[in-house]
């Protein structure tokens, strides 16, 4: 603040934005070198190996081939695409539905506690994803805790005391997604709701009798930008993963980030694993753009 | 700092983009340069053997939790050295890791993986004469004094021996057959399980159609590929959590390996008689796990002292006896078969390891190809 008020004095305007920039590009650095080093150049690496090949102890080379990007049209592989990207979006519509009562309740009748309400979600986050996700298996399974638990209350009447599969099922690899994305939807729509004018919500009341209508017209169209950031933010790292498909999942729910760690782990074939890799990410920055251009147009005209 | 602020500007961004530019280009050039690589060569020579002698602490790499934590913690206090202890979770990432030039004393690759380390240079040559329990291994008559894997044992010491089969559930199943056909027994639908291994469920499928177990053949891998997408209909999952399959309830029949299956009996079922493993007729994979040492090796001296502490018959019983799994050791086998003698499906025999069930270095064609009709099978 000194320096600046000080170059202010002694030069004008002209220098304050030269240090400003300079304290910017210092700052930056850091982030972009790491980026440049762990994002960048790990992308263009993957790149250049989907045109490898594999040499003779089974690990890639760089080289000028295509046959990798023949080798993905492969209507077994497609399936698989189709197949994620319908868990992906039931994990996207599935955390929408847990995640903006929970943020509407925490941000609007939090109280005092809305720290550490927010807090108490977070919180489990900081354990890893796979021990969570171990930790549902036990709970899960045909004779873990829960299926114990149902056999005892002898439900009759709707066949639970057999207990229920919940393990190696199309529902299990779901919920292990929702389980572990639906924090990234909860954190923006809170973060939007917070922001939100009561008046417009008491305003709204007023105006469309009743809270149904007052939510649809007034307060869902105001917290917008947070709900579409939670979407990609769920989306994504959902459409991608293979850690609740390996764990959670049976021999049917086998998913692309399946698909493409087996390339680089047993199968050793990482020039296909990276041909996958740069197939998929040209069909998301596709489907990325349609869908920001879809909000952001809905945005303004909203 | 910057005098005029005109100049500034422009010679900061000037500067900024050039060393922006050459970090970029170093930092894209450092871990791309280890992908511009020929074939390696495969017929390195062996380094010679080091002494048995100790030469430091010993930096050690194996799977998880795969020996007694009471025979580590003997062997630093009786040597006043410390083990450093690392750990892979698949033979590919082991190998990644000795390739990239990582320094271990000490390795534990299953047999094919020899092949390929020694072959390509990566192992030390471990002379037995150094070692004062090499008897209990390699005796006449052993059918370790010249294994499969390893020409003359010149580079390996065997670990641990093991079959694959089949653990069911007794008190759930009551129609196995001892045949691989088991693991299509409708009776046990929605609870059967096969290991999430290329290797050993290609072979599986490979013994039933009365195939080797390293077929890379396209027409014999097309009808593998039919046959294990047929198992589907029955198959709850592919997994290799084989122990918690079972002990949770969702396996009823799976597809398993021996020392697994005789932990889940005797080391943790409340009622082992609910548990059973069968060695199907049509054959099983063996397999071996082995010790070796790296041509890098900073400590090797430590690292055949080492060895030579496990070979005693006490350490292998104590390291059974928290593993389950067999060691070829001969003093020790008597308390292996005791410890198996109410399955003795899970022993594992001479002869059976004299068959040719066993998983084979392959080239990376076969191997490919092979991978392709898994990734098939499982996408399917």
């Amino acid at each position: 603040m000194t320096t600046v008020a000080a170059g202010r004095d002694d030069r004008g305007k002209a220098p304050r934005s030269a240090q400003r920039t300079w304290l910017w590009a210092a700052l930056l650095a850091l982030p972009t070198a790491w980026m440049v080093t762990f994002f960048v150049s790990s992308m263009a690496i993957i790149v250049l190996l989907s045109f490898g090949r594999t040499t003779n102890d089974g690990y890639p080379a760089f080289a000028l081939r295509t046959d990798s990007y023949r080798a993905i049209w492969n209507d077994v592989y497609l399936e698989l695409f189709v197949r994620s990207l319908v868990y992906a979006l039931a994990t996207v519509a599935i955390s929408v539905l847990i995640a903006y009562p929970v943020a509407y309740t925490i941000a609007r009748h939090g109280g005092r506690y809305k720290n550490a309400l927010i807090a108490a979600i977070v919180v489990p986050f900081f354990a890893s994803y796979l021990i969570r996700m171990y930790a549902w298996k036990a709970l899960l399974s045909d004779e873990g805790l829960v299926n114990s638990g149902l056999r005892r209350t002898g439900l009759h009447v709707f066949g639970l005391s057999d207990g229920i599969t919940f393990l190696n099922t199309p529902w299990a690899v779901v919920g292990g997604l929702v389980y572990g994305f639906v924090v990234y939807m909860i954190l923006p729509i809170y973060a939007s709701l917070e922001r939100l004018d009561g008046s417009l919500i008491e305003a709204g009341k007023d105006l469309y009798h009743g809270p149904v209508r007052t939510f649809f017209s007034v307060t869902l169209p105001a917290t917008r930008p947070g709900l579409y950031g939670g979407i990609l933010l769920v989306f994504l790292p959902a459409l991608g993963d293979f850690v609740s498909a390996q764990l959670l999942g049976g021999a049917n729910t086998y998913m692309m980030g399946n698909l493409i760690q087996q390339q680089f782990a047993e199968g050793q074939n990482w020039p296909l694993g990276s041909a996958l890799t740069v197939g998929m990410m040209t069909a998301l920055t596709v489907l990325m753009v349609v869908y920001l251009r879809a909000t952001s147009t809905q945005a303004r005209e909203g | 700092m910057t005098p005029h602020p005109r100049l500034a500007l422009p010679r900061h961004s000037r500067r900024s983009l050039l060393t922006g530019g050459l970090a970029l280009g170093a930092t894209m050039a450092l871990p791309g340069c280890a992908y511009i690589r020929d074939d390696v060569s495969v017929d390195a020579p062996l380094p010679t053997s080091a002494k048995a002698e100790i030469d430091g602490d010993l930096v050690y790499f194996n799977w998880a939790d795969y020996l007694a934590p009471k025979v580590l913690k003997g062997f630093q206090e009786e040597y006043g050295v410390k083990i450093i202890e690392s750990n892979f979770d698949s033979m590919e990432g082991m190998y990644a890791k000795l390739a990239a030039g990582n320094q271990y004393d000490i390795v534990f690759p299953i047999a094919k993986w020899v092949v390929k380390l020694r072959q390509e240079g990566k192992l030390r040559a471990i002379d037995p004469d150094q070692l004062s329990n090499a008897g209990q291994v390699f005796y006449p008559g052993s059918y370790f004094n010249d294994p499969w894997y390893d020409a003359g044992s010149r580079a390996s010491i065997p670990f641990t021996v093991y079959k694959t089969g089949i653990g069911w559930r007794t008190d759930k199943v009551s129609s196995m057959t001892g045949s691989w056909r088991d693991l299509w027994n409708d009776d046990a639908s929605g609870h059967i399980f096969t290991l999430d291994d290329q290797d050993e469920a290609l072979a599986m499928a490979a013994l039933l159609l009365g195939y080797d177990v390293n077929t890379a053949k396209a027409s014999e891998l097309e009808e593998i590929k039919k046959l294990l997408i047929s198992q589907k209909d029955v198959l709850r999952a592919y997994s290799s959590d084989d122990i918690n399959d079972m002990t949770g309830g969702d396996a009823w029949v799976h597809h398993m390996w021996s020392g697994d299956f005789l932990y889940l009996r005797q080391g943790l079922a409340n009622d082992p008689t609910k548990f059973d493993f069968e060695a199907p007729t049509e054959g099983t994979p063996i397999n071996s796990d082995t010790y070796a040492i790296p041509a890098n090796a900073q400590h090797p001296g430590t690292a055949m002292v080492f060895i030579d502490y496990l070979l005693r018959p006490e350490n292998a019983v104590r390291n059974m006896r928290y593993l389950y799994y067999p060691f070829p050791v001969k003093d020790a086998l008597p308390a292996f078969a005791e410890l198996a003698k109410e399955v003795p499906a899970c022993n594992v025999e001479i002869s059976d390891l004299e068959n040719e069930n066993v998983f084979r270095l392959l080239s990376a064609e076969d191997q490919q190809r092979r991978a392709a009709v898994w990734t098939e099978v499982k996408a399917s």
